[in-house]
């Protein structure tokens, strides 16, 4: 009982962290209508941006922080007109054409991180980054610092994007480009700065997701971008693309169904069973289990 | 023949059929990338029958056909009439889990890889007839009514349906194309370096062919004949400094193409003009 407990407070900061990434590639699926299947590959390239900072100036938190987020802010914006030039036409098969520049993207940001960064080896997060330490401990239960700032962290960031998105005159702009572009456009809202903006906002919380990676894993490898991006995009089909709230669902469980089979099979083969489970999910409901936005 | 021009055809070759296992799903807009896993699955199972249990390279080559078709065929039941990205997701979620599979079993060589599979005797000759019947079967594809239900669909999904044409039937068909020329390719390339690894069978396989078909031009199936010798052997001539940023390359070249040039270097309408001018009044087909 101890086990299962642990793995689901594991589980549970796992599945927060899904759920940024799931809303950001969510948000830039609804609004600017891309793909963008390599979102968390830009969000390891932050890490180890963030790990450089770090380096260089003596573990500086703030430096560190800023830096992963002006970096994953900088990529989506910068990669922006190649989407932009792609969409033009707002058909199916552009959709598709934005997902394959993004697999090129994350090509290109895969083997840059396993080229150019520690020559290739993982990078480790200092002591005082990575939130190891435990505050509570009963048996086999812990609950880390790195646990509980990035359930509250993932908490508060989605809570506030959700309060943008329904509550400002921002995110009324977002969800009417995400319900009917031309309309939008008719009723005078600027789509292409609301669009830019949405790269921005989907940037701002690839770097807060990049912050609470660090301080959960404490280390990252260029491999992980590619695992994560396609549990990413599992998780939106699952819950149905574009779907903000069967995002926010099917992450947390999915982080929960990681950490449990993590606590009871051995090695990588608990991948397999996520992977297997996923797999299953997606062929029985192609379409998502709370219906897709597109 | 130099070693080094052996190797250079009989991969350019495996490239160009893993090519063309994309191509076909491309047609009906499904990127079906679960070719790769099933190059993987008949791989190794391929090398496991000849070296443990003897098995002749025609028995193993059929055995492909059979495991890559059955397994593309039971997976295209339920995603034979899918959107692009839940296929793709389908088919890296089946990489994932082959690859975590392999790595875990012991049977197979794990992540050390999989070693001592047999020579096979005119290897490239066999390669390349496999090239020419896949090309000629898919050639016969694009001109028959099927491929221009297939040009149908890939312009005007909602269009092509109310014409007639059954998606799901037609998807399923090119899905099962598509793993069973993943299976050989799996074989092929697995007797052709007489070794496996599971890290072949990653997000860089998948990298190099979708360049090669995006780059070549996804309209017709002559763009991978261009693109995959040049793609592939043209980092070969760098110096090894530069060779090893080959993937890096292939990105910039794939993303470059289709903000510039979408359709890809040969397009329908290139062809259309080259067989013009070379037999003079042509068909138009697909």
């Amino acid at each position: 009982m101890e086990v299962f407990v642990a793995q689901v407070i594991n589980g549970l900061a796992l599945g927060s962290i899904y759920v940024l990434l799931v809303t950001g590639f969510n948000l830039l699926l609804l609004v600017a209508l891309i793909i963008h299947f390599s979102f968390p590959q830009v969000v390891v390239f932050s890490m180890y941006i963030s790990w450089i900072v770090l380096k260089a100036t003596g573990n500086n938190m703030l430096l560190g922080f800023l830096a992963g987020v002006g970096s994953s802010v900088l990529i989506c914006v910068a990669t922006a007109p190649l989407f932009q030039r792609a969409t033009r036409k707002r058909r199916g098969v552009d959709i598709n054409t934005t997902m394959v520049i993004s697999l090129g993207i994350g090509m290109i940001i895969t083997e840059l991180l396993s080229h150019e960064f520690n020559e290739g080896f993982p990078i480790a997060f200092p002591e005082n980054v990575a939130g190891r330490k435990a505050l509570v401990q009963f048996g086999l239960i812990s609950i880390s610092e790195g646990q509980v700032y990035a359930l509250a962290a993932g908490g508060v960031a989605v809570l506030a994007f959700f309060l943008i998105l329904y509550r400002t005159r921002m995110g009324r702009a977002f969800r009417a480009i995400a319900e009917d572009p031309q309309n939008a456009r008719l009723t005078g809202i600027p789509v292409l700065k609301t669009g830019i903006l949405s790269y921005a906002l989907t940037g701002l919380l690839g770097g807060i997701t990049a912050l609470l990676l660090s301080i959960l894993l404490g280390s990252a490898s260029a491999g992980l971008g590619e695992s994560v991006a396609l549990k990413v995009l599992a998780v939106s089909i699952i819950a149905g693309l574009g779907n903000l709230k069967g995002g926010l669902i099917i992450g947390i469980l999915l982080g929960v169904l990681e950490a449990l089979t993590q606590g009871y099979l051995s090695g990588s083969w608990s991948n397999a069973v996520v992977f297997g489970v996923m797999l299953i999910v997606i062929l029985i409901k192609p379409k998502g289990v709370f219906g897709g936005r597109l | 023949m130099s070693l080094a021009f052996y190797y250079f055809l009989s991969i350019t070759a495996i490239y160009i059929l893993m090519s063309w296992a994309l191509y076909l799903p491309y047609r009906v807009g499904q990127l079906h990338f679960m070719s790769i896993a099933n190059m993987a699955i008949c791989g190794y199972f391929g090398a496991y029958a000849a070296k443990s249990w003897g098995w002749p390279f025609a028995l193993v080559l059929l055995a492909a056909v059979g495991i890559g078709g059955a397994v593309a065929f039971i997976t295209s039941l339920a995603i034979g009439d899918a959107p692009c990205f839940t296929v793709v997701i389908v088919g890296f979620t089946y990489i994932f889990l082959i690859k975590t599979v392999i790595e875990n079993w012991d049977l197979l060589g794990g992540t050390m890889g999989f070693f001592g599979i047999p020579r096979v005797k005119g290897l490239l000759l066999i390669t390349y007839s496999i090239v020419f019947g896949a090309g000629f079967l898919i050639h016969r594809f694009d001109r028959s009514a099927l491929g221009r239900a297939a040009s149908a669909f890939f312009v005007d999904r909602d269009l092509a349906k109310s014409s007639g044409v059954d998606i799901k039937k037609l998807g399923m068909l090119l899905q099962t194309f598509s793993g069973i020329l993943g299976g050989l390719c799996g074989v092929l390339y697995g007797f052709l370096m007489n070794n496996l690894f599971p890290e072949f069978f990653t997000f860089g396989m998948v990298g190099t062919c979708m360049t090669m078909l995006f780059v070549g031009g996804y309209t017709t199936m002559w763009g991978v004949l261009v693109s995959a010798p040049l793609l592939w052997g043209i980092p070969l001539l760098f110096p090894p400094e530069i060779a090893s940023w080959r993937i890096i390359i292939y990105g910039v070249l794939l993303i470059a193409v289709l903000v510039i040039k979408p359709e890809g270097i040969i397009t329908r309408k290139l062809v259309y003009n080259a067989k013009k001018k070379l037999f003079g009044r042509t068909k138009r087909t697909s």
